[in-house]
Formats: structure tokens, sequence, C-alpha cells
């Protein structure tokens, strides 16, 4: 049920396509329209909270690749990310570099850096992956905050705006351009990876690493392809995050952004292009909804909350969400999509 | 002298501290080998109950062995309810299904102790009397040597109940083949529940042990994560590894922390576990009393 009834291919071209029917094409443009004038009828609060999903996405859309396609788990990933920030608040403060350059090599080095840390996959899997990524993200974090002549240590580092040319992104709005035409370009670069014979390999690595290994996949290289793609988005969202923030240090990278991740593109559904955008979306909203409008409608409402309730909260909704996805619904919001659009394609005929 | 007084003093900290390590890492090597699911929730399991202490001891100001008692059957109440609630409606997921959800439960407990006790940062009672000990020309406080001594002894009682009591014979044979024990009509799912509640029982054993070592702080969390570089060091699906690789990562702690931080940075001390996992996976993954798994299609 991937097409509306009556849509028929004449050419390879044709079967290819993302967009096929003219619905699709006009969805697309009404989407992009309305995403990207928000700036002018939202207000800077709102950009925020976008701007922040949209750099969510792009990180989490690098951990589904390596994860949700190739099957190895990373609970590092706030690491990784961490690495592509300071690479970029590093080269553009320190060194005066553009804003370009550090954008690229954030990717770079955080992809690099991915790669060596995933080494050790080609010999373990599952559980051992998942210790050793949690090493590397305690390693990382430990040298961001000790090797303080470079990266300020424990007091942090102040990044410049982003600037393309003349053009400063200082405002919530213009960096709002900026963070959604790279979010665009990865969500368009992940649907494509996965339709390609890399995104395919990755599948099957997957689901038997051995039989794949065995039909001719290179899994030296197809692995660390998949930690550097993976990281190497990872870096470029820690990049974007380090100039929309504007002051980085390493407490925005604990071990529970990198559970919180992990918990995106479960929630999301694992392997799909569609998954890390519900995931983010809906896990950033909860995290604005508890956080913002909840718990102080609840402190008002109730003076006798204990202390620890603002706080606490938020990771026990999360961690129950978390939870309750896998219990109840393991293959995501992405496959209740799914059933949705087949449901709606066949109204009022259910089958 | 002096010299000679520090190394002793970083070797016998070292080995004690990582006697609890030890303990902590059964509790996963015991859910690993007979249900397959990797507990990362480890940490927060023994932040919980050493907050549970605490709450029982210092908040409700009971007797010392009442509460202890109040502790264990919390210990084998989480364990119960985790194994029914969570990973039973999970089995024969994906190893990647059941990593996560450890994880999610995780974020909850971490959670729940910020907000039941959202001070995070307080001492049991003391439990051990104060005098230090001196073994050679180094002094050690006596908790120290009381971990050293309760763990000792779980370690015996452990391996007797594995080797003669008839659920750890059970719990035994099911790490060995889940199919044919089933078939022997032994019920697997309560097997997956004991070994949680022991599990359970230990990380809140080593708790209290390092909560009285060193507070009750969020480092407990990280005291979690240090028992899974014992368990990849010692293999993850060996009791005698575990109980080796514990001090040698205390050691490995202990004696880092003391020698290379003039060299490095501070708080090298606490990295150190993290990199022997890094160096373990490169040189010999399955540990040192793992067993190679060899795979077939």
């Amino acid at each position: 049920m991937d097409l509306p009834a009556g849509t028929r291919n004449y050419s390879y071209a044709q079967d290819m396509a993302i967009f096929r029917t003219k619905t699709h094409w006009a969805l697309l443009i009404a989407l992009l329209v309305i995403l990207f004038t928000a700036p002018f009828y939202l207000g800077n609060y709102w950009l925020g909270v976008i701007n922040l999903i949209g750099i969510t996405i792009i990180a989490a859309t690098g951990l589904n690749i390596l994860t949700g396609y190739c099957g190895q788990l990373s609970i590092g990933h706030a690491g990784f990310i961490a690495v592509g920030a300071y690479t970029s608040a590093v080269l553009t403060n320190r060194l005066e570099l553009p804003f370009l350059v550090g954008f690229i090599c954030a990717g770079l080095v955080a992809g690099l850096v991915g790669m060596v840390f995933g080494i050790p996959s080609l010999r373990v899997k599952g559980f051992y992956l998942a210790i050793s990524t949690i090493a590397a993200q305690f390693i990382i974090i430990w040298i961001i905050n000790h090797w303080s002549s470079v990266t300020g240590g424990f007091v942090g580092i102040t990044v410049p705006y982003a600037s393309i040319g003349g053009l400063v992104f200082k405002s919530e709005g213009s960096q709002f351009f900026l963070i959604m035409t790279i979010t665009a370009l990865t969500i368009f670069f992940a649907k494509n990876l996965a339709r390609t014979r890399v995104g395919r390999a990755f599948v099957a690595i997957r689901d038997n690493d051995l039989a794949a290994e065995v039909m001719g996949i290179n899994l030296f290289r197809y692995k660390l392809l998949a930690f550097f793609i993976g990281c190497f988005l990872a870096g470029i969202a820690g990049s974007l995050l380090a100039h929309w923030i504007g002051f980085m240090n390493a407490e925005h990278f604990s071990l529970i952004q990198s559970i919180l991740y992990v918990g995106m593109i479960i929630i999301g559904g694992l392997g799909t292009t569609i998954g890390p955008i519900f995931g983010a979306v809906f896990l950033r909203g909860l995290d604005q909804l508890l956080t913002m409008e909840l718990t102080p409608f609840l402190e008002r409402s109730f003076t006798a909350l204990p202390a620890g309730f603002a706080t606490g909260i938020a990771p026990m909704v999360f961690g129950l969400v978390v939870v309750l996805f896998l219990v109840l619904e393991p293959r995501g919001l992405a496959h209740r999509w799914q059933l949705f659009k087949a449901s709606y394609r066949l109204w009022p005929f259910s089958y | 002298m002096k010299i000679v007084a520090e190394l002793l003093q970083f070797v016998i900290t070292g080995v004690t501290v990582g006697m609890v390590y030890a303990l902590i890492a059964l509790g996963f090597v015991l859910i690993w080998k007979s249900s397959g699911v990797a507990n990362l929730a480890l940490g927060q399991l023994v932040l919980i109950s050493s907050w549970f202490t605490y709450g029982m001891l210092v908040q409700a100001g009971l007797p010392i062995w009442v509460g202890f008692l109040l502790v264990l059957v919390f210990a084998v109440a989480l364990g119960w309810i985790i194994e029914r609630f969570i990973l039973r409606p999970l089995i024969a997921q994906p190893i990647l299904s059941l990593i996560t959800v450890t994880l999610g439960l995780a974020y909850f407990i971490q959670g729940l102790v910020v907000f039941i006790w959202p001070w995070s940062v307080d001492a049991l009672p003391r439990l051990f009397p104060k005098e230090p000990f001196h073994i050679g020309p180094a002094v050690l406080s006596q908790e120290y040597v009381w971990a050293a001594g309760i763990s000792l002894l779980l370690f015996g009682l452990l391996s007797l109940f594995f080797r003669y009591h008839k659920m750890g014979i059970a719990m035994r044979a099911t790490a060995d083949d889940q199919m044919a024990v089933q078939a022997c009509g032994i019920p697997v799912t309560r097997i997956f529940s004991q070994s949680w509640m022991l599990a359970c029982v230990l990380a809140a054993i080593g708790g209290i042990l390092m909560s009285s070592i060193g507070g009750i702080t969020f480092g407990l969390v990280e005291t979690g994560l240090k028992a899974f570089s014992v368990v990849i060091l010692g293999g993850l699906d060996s009791f005698l590894g575990a109980i080796v690789a514990g001090p040698i990562i205390g050691l490995a702690e202990n004696l880092g922390g003391g020698y290379l931080t003039p060299l490095t940075w501070p708080g090298v001390r606490e990295v150190i576990p993290f990199i022997v996992i890094i160096i373990v996976m490169f040189l010999k993954p399955y540990g040192l009393f793992g067993e190679e798994r060899i795979e077939r299609i």
C-alpha cells in the first residue's frame, strides 16, 4: 500500500521517484512553503523550539543510519555530537576560520572519531558495542572537560554566530533558515542513501552480518562507513547546535542525552526515514510540554508538590515512554503512520 | 618508605573496592547468562537501593537490622517488578530492544531518585567502627575492610548456592541451554524472575557498601558503569571472570589515579575503567574468561 490505487509505472525513473503523484508534489510544496515561511508568523520562542527539533532530527537521522539501518547500536551519540560542536567552536573561535570550514570539519572530525570507536564493531556486536560506545562517550567528555587550553574546560567556550559570506545568522529567524535547509537536505540524503547500494548493504549487515559477508559485502568497509556517516551527521548537528546556542560546555552532552537519542529512533521507528523526524518531534515536544507548560501549571495548582518534581518528572516520563513504546509498539510511530496511510487510502473499504 | 606506603595504600584500596565492583558485576552476569538481557540499568539500581537504604535508616529512623531487611525486600520486589512487567513482554525480541528497554528503565529510575530525593548528595549513618586499620605502613578505614570481607563472604555463599542449591543448579542449567531446560519441565520464566531478584539484591548490597565508603551521590551510577568494565574484562558469561576482573579494575583505577594524575589531567581515575573497556575491545573482545561464540548462518 505504498501508493494510491491506480498509480501505474511506465518507466524505471517513475518507479524510482520518491514523489509520484500530483498530490505528493502538492503536499511537498505546501509543506515547504508552510515550513519556510514560519519565521514570518511564529514568535521567537516557537522558532527556538523548532530550531532545536531540526538539529535533533539531523543527529537522530545519523543515529538511525548507524543503528536503524546498519544495526550497530551506539549509546555514545551525544559524545560524537560534542566532538562536532567543539571542533566547530574551536575552529571558529580560537582560529577564527569561517563558519563553513568549521561546519565541514565538525562533520569530518566527528566521523573520524566515530570510525575509531567503531573499529571494535568488526569483531563484536550487540551489548559489547553498546558498552564500547558508552566508554567512547565518557572518554570524549573527559577530554573535553580537561583539555582546557583548547576547549575551555568546565568553564566552556563562546561560539560566534554562523555566517556565510557577509550573511550573519544572528536572529532566531535567520538561523531557522540555515538549520531547516540543512535538515531538509539531511532527510533527502538519508532517504536516498537507504535506496542505494550502500543503504542496501547496511540493511543486509543489520539482518545477518555473516550472510552479508558471504554474499560479498565488505563488512570492514561498510560498518566503518556506517559509523562515519552516522557520526558525520552527529558532527554537523553539533556544529549547528554550537552556533545556535552560542556557548558550549560539556553539560549539553551527557549520557542521558545519548539515551534520549536512542529513545527517539525507537519511538519514531527504526530503519525508516520518517522515524527520526517523528521521534525528535515527539520527544522534544514532550520535553517542552513538560518543562514549560505542565510543570509550572501543576506547581501553581498544587502547592504541596515535592521539591524534586520539576527536575525529576521529565526523565521519569521519558523513561516510561521509551519502555512503554518498546513493550507496546516496538515498530514505533512510523509503523502507526503506515497503518494510518493505508487505511486512509482504502477507506471506506478496509481491505 | 613513603613510596612503599603509598603503593600499598593504592593496592589495598583498589583490591577492596574492586571486590564490590565484582559483586555488582555478578548481578549483571547472572541476568546475561540466564536470560540474555544486557542490564544497562545496573548503576541506577545501585543508586536507588542506596537511597532506599537512606530512606529507611535516616528518614524513617529504623534500627539497622530492620532497615537492611526492608532493603532486601525492596530489592527483591524491584527485581520481580522489572522482570514481570518490562522484560517478560519482550522475550524473544532482538537484542537492540532488550538493551534499549533497560536504558529507558535507567532513565526512569534516575528521574524517580531526583523526584524523591532532590538534594542528590547525602551520607548513610556510620555502619562500621571508626578506627582505621593499619596494614604495615598503610592506613585503611574500616569500611574498605568490611566491604571486602562481605563481598568475599557473598562470593563464597553464591558459589555454594550455584553448586548445591536446587534453584542455583536450575539457573546454571538455564544459562547453558534454555530449550533443554524448558523440555525438562523447569519454568524458565521463573528462573528469569529469580535471577533479576538476585541481581537486584547484589546491586543493593553493593550500593550499601559503596555508599558507606563514599556517601550517596550520582557517582554510584558510575559504580554501575564500572561494573560493566569488570564484566567486559572478565568475559560476559563468566562468574569467575567477574570475580577476577573486579580487583583488577579496582587496582587499575587506584594505581592509575595515583600515578597518572600528575602526568595527565585530574579525574583520570574516573575514565580508566572506560579506557580499559576500549583496550579490551581492541585486543580480546570476549574478555579473559569469556566464551567466544562461533556463529553459524
